[in-house]
């Protein structure tokens, strides 16, 4: 066994661009490759945009942050936005379809996941692409488990083993290729319980807000501990009063606030950026 | 001195040589159980066989040492060796009080805590920090003003610190290791220096550190571990890689468990594994004086009708490690507990994760709590 030596593994790791600058600018360049990332809110917060978004991203030249790589995203959640992707790649600049480049698989169950990461050797080594594959998206972990699993000691232990095969594996993988992972999982709510556990803090925000309710990672804690980096989106309303209207009586409006919030990653604090999603896809937005 | 001139039985004398030991220097450092097993005779006729061995050296070299166990040493000596122990700061102040100075050498820390607590914050610490092994009492003793002046003539800093430090070892199996911020620690940690530098030596400003964060990252060996096999054999070749660096003084695993959850039906076969491992780390620990640091993730333990957290992978490894180190949330603010040591008290402390690495909260006011 040799070390590696740091300084040969270039001043940062290698990342992933979102898309968009601001976005890129809170999570220190982009997705971290060789590592997990995990994506985590409740549904209709723009997970599956912004990994389609991904996708394309992973797309471009290095110089515009991207990998110059194909990618292959393993969905679970039906069907496929096949209209939002074709939507979302006339903003992209290209000589070629992107959509070439972009390899998907549907997934059924956990077990089904684990063979195909298996099988994923010859793709990665002799992709049918001209690029080759840097980018793996599966979208979402949660929806594989929480279908199969009851909620016994026996089914949770079967189930946390196979969360560590199944991230040692995608880890390997991620190393051996540099390839940059990215997971999404559902939330569950948050329950005030008797034995505090539901309640244990991971990562740095005490709570997790989405819709005005409490929320956490769905899957629990063995997950949490197969994951490099977990960011959160939340989504919440909030009233927008009318300007020039003091009486008080005046319209109110309110507007949907979209947040990105990274809840823990080796190499990042904690940040929160406010993003939208638009026809062109998910963008942050300095305020 | 051969073995073919050693008073011993033809017969041993032939087993010894066809399994290979030929001069008495093979057999110096070799258990009688070891020999007894290898060469297929009872334990008492290796005792005496290693005996006329050691015999034999004693007539070679003059000052050989009398004890046929090698290595004992009195409770007394090893009160002084502990004295002149070196320990390894965390430059978080709190902590280091309550770990008697910092993360101690010739011992096994295991350090627990779940995900984004900190543990990875405080591997990359060690492994850089231990490049400044010898500032790190300039370090532990800031705020101590008499203190710092009489160590500004006891260290006797030298002119380079370049050469002193020790080097570290990582072994990443969890893929979380980040050269950039490891890069920004290193950065801190010479910035702090710089000043603790100015402080001491206003007189002379001849002397000016000329350290690189490149070189602290240059001073750590990065192993990367994709399974538990590779885990298990690169623990294994950790003896044979550290007697060829000797200047090793840190061996950090981030983490030891990760690998361990998943796959292993057979849970007697895991403990064994772990043992065997913690067994040989300890060993490592002791026999190059190096500190030895293992991260470990939580779990839910279910007894008496409810879950609770506990470091994972069970009982019998809790036995495994000397000190253990629990990280958790009280509130908004990161503490550490010492839940196990031989010789600290169960006390826990304030730290605060920051773009530097890990220090003091900000406002502290006497915050540490002994139990």
């Amino acid at each position: 066994m040799r070390p590696e030596n740091l300084l040969e593994l270039g001043a940062t790791t290698q990342k992933l661009t979102l898309g968009c600058p601001i976005l890129d600018r809170h999570l220190g360049g982009g997705i971290p490759c060789s590592s997990i990332t995990e994506l985590f809110s409740e549904s209709g917060c723009g997970k599956t945009q912004l990994c389609l978004q991904l996708l394309l991203s992973a797309q471009l030249p290095a110089s515009a942050g991207g990998l110059s790589a194909a990618s292959l995203y393993l969905h679970s959640e039906f069907p496929f936005p096949s209209r939002r992707l074709n939507q979302l790649s006339h903003s992209f600049s290209g000589s070629h379809d992107p959509s070439d480049n972009i390899f998907v698989q549907p997934l059924h169950s956990a077990h089904e996941l684990f063979d195909v990461l298996l099988k994923l050797n010859p793709l990665l080594t002799n992709p049918p692409s001209y690029l080759p594959v840097k980018l793996i998206v599966i979208d979402s972990i949660a929806a594989l488990f929480r279908s199969e699993y009851d909620n016994n000691p026996a089914d949770l232990k079967r189930r946390s083993s196979l969360f560590f095969k199944i991230s040692c594996k995608l880890k390997t993988l991620a190393k051996r290729f540099s390839l940059a992972v990215v997971v999404t999982n559902q939330v569950v709510d948050f329950v005030e319980s008797g034995d505090g556990l539901n309640g244990v803090r991971i990562g740095n925000l005490e709570c997790l807000v989405s819709s005005g309710r409490r929320v956490g990672p769905a899957l629990g804690l063995s997950w949490a501990n197969c994951v490099n980096s977990r960011l959160f989106l939340s989504r919440n309303e909030e009233i927008v009063g009318e300007e020039g209207d003091d009486g008080g009586s005046g319209v109110v409006s309110s507007r949907t606030k979209r947040q990105l919030h990274v809840v823990f990653a080796p190499h990042l604090p904690y940040s929160c950026c406010e993003f939208v999603i638009v026809k062109e896809g998910v963008f942050g937005v300095d305020r | 001195m051969e073995v073919s001139r050693l008073p011993i039985s033809a017969s041993q004398r032939g087993k010894l040589v066809s399994a290979g030991y030929s001069s008495l220097s093979s057999l110096s450092s070799i258990s009688p159980s070891h020999l007894a097993t290898e060469l297929k005779i009872s334990e008492n006729e290796a005792l005496e066989i290693l005996k006329a061995a050691s015999h034999g050296c004693r007539l070679d070299s003059f000052e050989g040492s009398h004890a046929i166990v090698n290595g004992a040493q009195t409770a007394w000596e090893m009160l002084q060796d502990e004295d002149m122990l070196t320990r390894i700061t965390t430059s978080c102040t709190d902590l280091d009080n309550i770990l008697g100075g910092g993360i101690s050498c010739k011992e096994v820390t295991e350090i627990g805590g779940v995900p984004g607590i900190g543990k990875t914050q405080l591997g990359y610490l060690f492994a850089i920090l231990d490049f400044c092994i010898n500032l790190e009492l300039l370090l532990l003793l800031r705020g101590n003003r008499n203190y710092r002046i009489q160590l500004a003539v006891n260290v006797q800093i030298p002119a380079d610190y370049g050469g002193l430090g020790g080097k570290a070892i990582y072994i990443d199996t969890e893929g979380s290791f980040m050269v950039e911020r490891a890069m920004q620690i290193a950065e801190a940690c010479i910035k702090d220096m710089l000043e603790y530098d100015g402080l001491l030596r206003k007189d002379s400003q001849t002397r000016h550190l000329k350290m690189q964060p490149k070189e602290l990252l240059g001073n750590i060996f990065y192993f990367r571990i994709c399974s538990y096999t590779e885990q298990i054999a690169m623990i294994n070749f950790l003896e044979k890689f550290v007697s060829e660096h000797r200047d090793v003084k840190v061996v950090i695993i981030d983490s030891i468990t990760l690998h361990f959850r998943q796959d292993f039906d057979d849970m007697a076969l895991r403990t064994r594994v772990l043992s065997g491992m913690a067994l040989k780390l300890m060993k490592l620990a002791k026999t190059f004086s190096l500190a030895v640091v293992l991260l470990n993730q939580v779990t839910t333990k279910y007894s008496e009708g409810s879950f609770h957290l506990s470091l994972a992978l069970g009982d019998s490894w809790s036995h495994a490690c000397t000190n253990r180190v629990i990280l958790y949330w009280n509130g908004n603010e990161r503490y550490a507990y010492i839940d196990k040591s031989p010789s600290l008290r169960s006390a826990s402390a304030p730290y605060s994760v920051t773009a530097k690495g890990i220090r003091s909260l900000a406002s502290n006011s006497k915050r540490i709590k002994m139990m």
